[in-house]
């Protein structure tokens, strides 16, 4: 593995060896890859969850808030998923935090008059507590952060597997979680950042108007550097970038991206698209992409999890089950160029975070 | 590869720059007091370090907008402070800017949530555009002019340290030539609120490490230094001779909010830290401890402490000074720590009494000079059971 001299782009070969995502959409059973799809009715979309009595005692299941729930239980579910008990570093990701707990922590103390609460939602409104959590259950004292960087936190996690291993780290587990908090629903809904209702998600890129459908989740991945009986697909190089002006395509960052990785951009069976129903955005990403990559299969995914400010550990996994399935579900689809998926590009952008990460088939 | 330390900015209750910082450490003057600037009820009950400053001023010397959150106020100030320090010129190279804080811009949403749950249907909720963490170093990006990229850990107590070692890890692995590092918080009615109901925080100027401590005092600051690859020390032609030697991020896996009670956290950041930078711990000549002042951390960490050190060497918490600064803490003390190392001078505790009686060494309490520090251990440990550890080290100079 190594860095391409460019800013913060890496190539190299980082094997996804355990997977696991709870969505908006039936996800979290890796078996079945999109072939139930799952249509909600509003501009908020909430994440399907799993029976959480397979991997958190009750007492868990009653304390905890939705997102440390289902956060910890995807990071659990990968590391069962690719047989690994303890890794050698936990790196997660969450752009907003913990809302639900913070909201709450707000509500019960500071807008009442900061009276004598008590601190259990405090405790957990602390963006650390989802990482935190799956070390105190798997008992791991393994090098352990937390990133909250918009567009870029669960690329951050990406950096930090990369950097770790050229450390000699060996299995890593790296992961985001998102949730729907109200207050920032409102204050979004009140912006004009959202579609106006009624509305729902599968028909997120065929409305009129602007705005996207707010969505949340968890996705984890256990990452090695070696390829095993089980492995999913390889992260062969990725790359961050702010784009300060949304309305050109950043046609030259994408083309120094495939130089430094060796590949054409003809090699690109699918591109994964982070549009997400923003009509002036969305027209310049697919017109950009459309034009660079014109027999690739274009496919989008914010319209299954919403858009979110860690979306693209979703893409990853949708990419991931893509290689490892050989296949490319329908109702991703935006452009069929009918390929086989050996290589796919996931290209995200959350406002001016825009983000490449470049997979490939074992 | 070395990554050298190029520059260093700090502000906290005991000083607007690394000047007046330093000054006040030399003179031992802590910044702890009664909280006038926070609209809280706890004001006249809890002290804390607060920067003395109102958001307007800081706007000023920020050159922001007086309506940002003072977390990126009190961010600006100390990053551009370590920026011009260095005397850098980012555009000639690959920057970054690696921030931490632990609430973002709640300063901001707390006002705005209060007269959402009035259900005032006029209550502008714009206000609340900047809570997410990533916000608050997005805009102090734009200030300093950085876009190469930018990143936020948010590791609660040891947040700023852990910016600090992803930043060194960046340039060793030459995807960056230049990294801004460190952290912020600032005050807000969440934070003393969350801490007082966990019963922690003393209602007296806090006492780290001694027998009778009785809880930690909040505080609020930045700290920021600027970490180079070898490449740019050569360039800059400062004859740069610190740099950044060990750092270890380990987890306690014990409790969320507890240490473990022999510390295994703090003893495997310690430990992990002098690992990389291939010394040993009678080499390390000073220890700026996490010293919180409650029970359990001093506790754990004391522990921790005399199991990697047979011999343990001057050791102090700057929490007496400023308090407890939280997700900023790793960075401020960072920089007291190579302010230190500038002026081969220990800053003692304050206020201390009593040795701990589960404990073999007490803090240093008195300002110690002309003293040859080369090697410095910094430690900072977190809820989540976040431990991690950083070693400045004084190099031969490039």
């Amino acid at each position: 593995m190594e860095n391409s001299n460019e800013t913060m782009s890496v190539h190299g070969e980082i094997f996804i060896n355990g997977a696991s995502c709870i969505s908006p959409q039936p996800t979290f059973d890796n078996t079945a890859f999109l072939t139930e799809v799952k249509t909600h009715a509003s501009n908020k979309i909430y994440a399907v969850e799993p029976n959480y009595s397979m991997y958190l005692d009750a007492i868990a299941i009653r304390r905890m808030s939705r997102i440390v729930k289902f956060g910890t239980t995807a990071g659990l579910m990968a590391l069962k998923d690719s047989g690994i008990e303890n890794p050698d570093v936990i790196s997660t990701a969450t752009g907003y935090g913990l809302l639900e707990m913070s909201q709450r922590f707000l509500q019960d103390c500071v807008a009442s008059g900061e009276g004598i609460v008590s601190p259990t939602t405090f405790i957990q409104s602390t963006h650390n507590t989802v990482s935190a959590n799956i070390a105190i259950i798997i008992g791991c004292n393994a090098h352990n952060n937390t990133f909250s960087q918009k567009g870029f936190s669960f690329e951050s996690t990406l950096y930090d597997a990369f950097l770790m291993m050229q450390e000699g780290a060996k299995k890593i587990l790296v992961g985001a979680y998102e949730e729907v908090g109200e207050f920032n629903y409102a204050a979004m809904l009140q912006a004009g950042e959202l579609k106006k209702e009624p509305c729902n998600n599968l028909e997120t890129f065929h409305y009129n108007n602007n705005g996207c459908i707010l969505g949340e989740g968890a996705a984890f991945f256990v990452l090695e550097n070696e390829k095993r009986a089980n492995t999913y697909a390889k992260l062969i190089g990725f790359h961050t970038f702010l784009n300060g002006d949304n309305s050109n395509f950043p046609i030259e960052e994408i083309e120094a991206f495939f130089a430094k990785q060796g590949i054409e951009t003809s090699a690109v069976d699918v591109v994964l698209t982070g549009i997400n129903g923003n009509k002036q955005s969305d027209n310049v990403l697919q017109n950009g992409i459309e034009e660079i990559f014109a027999n690739s299969t274009t496919a989008a995914f914010k319209h299954l999890c919403g858009e979110y400010m860690t979306a693209t550990a979703f893409a990853f996994w949708i990419a991931a089950m893509m290689l490892k399935t050989n296949s490319v579900p329908d109702v991703l689809v935006l452009k069929n160029a009918n390929r086989k998926p050996t290589t796919i590009l996931v290209y995200n952008t959350y406002l001016h975070y825009h983000s490449l990460m470049l997979f490939q088939n074992v | 590869m070395r990554v050298f330390i190029a520059g260093k900015g700090t502000i906290s209750a005991i000083g607007n720059n690394c000047t007046e910082s330093w000054e006040a450490l030399h003179s031992l003057r802590s910044g702890i007091g009664r909280i006038t600037i926070l609209p809280t009820i706890y004001a006249d009950a809890l002290p804390a370090g607060e920067i003395k400053l109102s958001n307007q001023e800081l706007a000023d010397a920020a050159g922001m907008d007086a309506c940002t959150s003072r977390t990126a106020l009190i961010s600006a100030i100390a990053a551009k402070e370590a920026l011009r320090d260095s005397g850098i010129d980012i555009k000639k190279y690959r920057t970054g800017f690696i921030s931490a804080n632990t609430v973002g811009g709640m300063d901001k949403t707390e006002i705005v949530y209060s007269k959402y749950l009035e259900k005032k249907t006029d209550t502008q909720l714009t206000g609340v555009v900047h809570h997410d963490s990533g916000s608050i170093t997005e805009l102090v990006a734009d200030v300093l002019g950085i876009n190469d990229f930018v990143s936020t850990i948010s590791t609660a107590c040891s947040s700023s340290a852990n910016s600090m070692m992803y930043g060194a890890r960046l340039i060793k692995s030459n995807l960056l030539d230049v990294v801004i590092a460190g952290g912020v918080d600032s005050m807000s009615r969440f934070t003393i609120s969350g801490f007082n109901a966990l019963m922690i925080l003393d209602n007296k100027p806090c006492v780290p490490c001694d027998e009778n401590r009785n809880g930690l005092n909040l505080g609020e600051g930045a700290g920021y230094v600027v970490l180079v690859s070898e490449r740019v020390a050569k360039d800059l032609g400062k004859n740069l001779n610190i740099i950044l030697s060990g750092y270890a991020n380990a987890n306690d896996a014990f409790h969320q909010t507890a240490s473990s009670p022999d510390g295994k956290g703090n003893f495997l950041a310690m430990t992990g830290a002098l690992k990389m930078s291939a010394l040993q711990p009678s080499q390390i000549n000073y220890i700026n401890l996490h010293g919180t002042g409650t029970k359990n951390n001093d506790l754990a960490e004391g522990l921790a402490v005399q199991k990697v050190f047979e011999k343990v060497p001057h050791c102090s918490s700057t929490k007496c000074y400023t308090g407890h600064t939280l997700g900023a803490s790793a960075g401020v003390e960072a920089v007291y720590s190579l302010l230190s190392m500038e002026h081969s001078t220990i800053i003692p505790n304050l206020r201390f009494e009593t040795q701990m009686k589960e404990l073999n060494f007490a803090p240093s309490t008195s300002l110690i000079e002309n003293i040859e520090l080369n090697h410095m251990l910094s430690n900072s440990f977190g809820f989540g059971g976040n431990c991690s550890s950083l070693i400045f080290s004084k190099t031969s100079s490039i």
